[in-house]
């Protein structure tokens, strides 16, 4: 009896703990190696935007909290009201849309240099990675928000990034709640997916 | 004994996805607040009047001047025009109380100028690592607490708010590359109106060169316009107030 109940839970903790997830401390080293490298990808000139695309989603993919993105971003009483199925196809269409969006900013960088500024706490428990752009105009403060995603260790993912004090779910949060009022759901499903076809 | 467990553990689970709701969702503004935009209607409009003027007549003559014009002159330029702007920035830093950021301007202008070839190399960046600090009288009036009144899209100049507006009438009376205000000013450059908008055309065109592909990027975000473009905007001028 007792070994069947230390099983069912190490099963569970098992299956809970997230193997991509960053450490506290590796949090900077990590990032600036992955956009490191995504730079080099999107330097390669031989390549062509999807195949850099692919490349790049390779390297940055573990660290979104993709799930967690498209949830916040949709408020909780419409995430609520969602079954099971209609909240895995919108956050894997939200997941492409977010992809798309970041790499396609990305790409117009290419030439300049990325700084990583430092990691701070933000918003009690959160942690907020500063990076800097040198831009041909002006430099552009790129911020990477983390929170912990277990209770009792250290897994931190990038649940929103901010450019220039523009938070992109921030932003997509105002847009679907706007277009929530006069739009069904499944119609902003279908939009989505057609913008990401785009 | 087991479909306790079950059950506990269940109850457990969702007691804590809940809480974990509610702290990302204080977090992010509420959105069922209706925001105040009684200019909607108009604002749409000129939205889009605004999209096809980047779209079909800035964005290809940026282009174009882009092919003509080196990038190191272009950034040359950009730098030129920025250096004339110091006596609005110098002001309003000095009007927030932000006196380090004043005279590191101070410093910044008098070192371009002199070493910089009257502003068109931004030595001061480059060699003292004197960092420029954007201020301008909307700001001014926002890190007083003025809040941003409704959402104005201006022809041309993109959106805005009432607070804003003033802000930029404001400056132009201080500003070098505008005609506002009293002539005893002796920096002033355009003398009369028709030169001032050229100038701020070229400019604009200028500008433009050096951001090409950022308008379109940004806009793959959108789902509907107008909306998006209102809250990037008030979200970009919080965060300018703030620093």
């Amino acid at each position: 009896m007792l070994r069947n109940i230390i099983k069912i839970l190490l099963f569970i903790m098992i299956s809970v703990s997230y193997a991509n997830a960053l450490k506290k401390d590796s949090i900077k080293e990590e990032m600036t190696k992955k956009i490191d490298n995504v730079l080099v990808v999107l330097s390669k000139k031989e390549l062509s935007t999807s195949e850099k695309g692919e490349e790049i989603i390779k390297i940055i993919d573990d660290v979104f909290d993709y799930e967690l993105m498209a949830r916040i971003s949709l408020g909780k009483d419409t995430w609520g009201s969602l079954s099971k199925e209609k909240r895995k196809e919108f956050v894997k269409v939200f997941e492409n849309k977010l992809k798309n969006s970041y790499i396609e900013k990305l790409d117009l960088y290419n030439d300049q240099e990325v700084e990583i500024i430092s990691l701070k706490p933000y918003n009690k428990t959160r942690l907020q990675l500063e990076t800097q752009l040198v831009g041909s105009d002006e430099t552009y403060t790129i911020n990477y928000n983390f929170y912990n995603k277990s209770k009792s260790n250290d897994e931190w993912f990038i649940y929103d990034i901010d450019l220039l004090g523009v938070s992109i779910i921030q932003t997509y949060r105002q847009q679907f709640s706007g277009l929530l009022k006069e739009k069904s759901f499944d119609e902003i499903l279908t939009l989505l997916e057609t913008s990401n076809k785009e | 004994m087991k479909k306790i467990i079950l059950l506990l553990s269940l109850i457990v689970f969702s007691i804590a996805e809940d809480s974990f709701d509610q702290d990302f969702d204080s977090e992010f503004a509420n959105t069922n607040v209706e925001i105040f935009d009684p200019l909607s209607g108009y604002n749409r409009l000129m939205t889009t009047f605004n999209d096809k003027v980047y779209l079909n007549v800035l964005n290809p003559t940026a282009k174009t001047y882009s092919y003509v014009m080196p990038e190191t002159a272009r950034k040359g330029i950009d730098n030129f025009f920025k250096n004339l702007m110091f006596p609005v920035r110098f002001t309003n830093n000095l009007l927030q109380l932000k006196f380090q950021n004043s005279a590191e301007e101070l410093g910044r202008f008098l070192v371009n100028t002199i070493w910089g070839l009257g502003g068109f190399m931004d030595v001061a960046k480059s060699e003292l690592n004197l960092q420029a600090h954007e201020e301008d009288f909307g700001q001014t009036l926002g890190f007083y607490g003025v809040g941003g009144g409704v959402h104005i899209v201006l022809p041309l100049l993109g959106p805005s708010n009432l607070r804003d507006i003033v802000g930029m009438s404001t400056d132009s009376y201080l500003s070098a590359l505008s005609t506002t205000g009293s002539s005893s000013i002796n920096y002033r450059i355009p003398n009369n109106s028709l030169e001032q908008v050229g100038i701020k055309a070229f400019d604009a065109v200028n500008i433009v060169s050096l951001k090409q592909g950022q308008y379109e990027s940004l806009k793959k975000d959108a789902l509907d316009l107008y909306p998006f473009l209102r809250d990037v905007y008030s979200q970009a001028r919080k965060k300018q107030i703030e620093e």
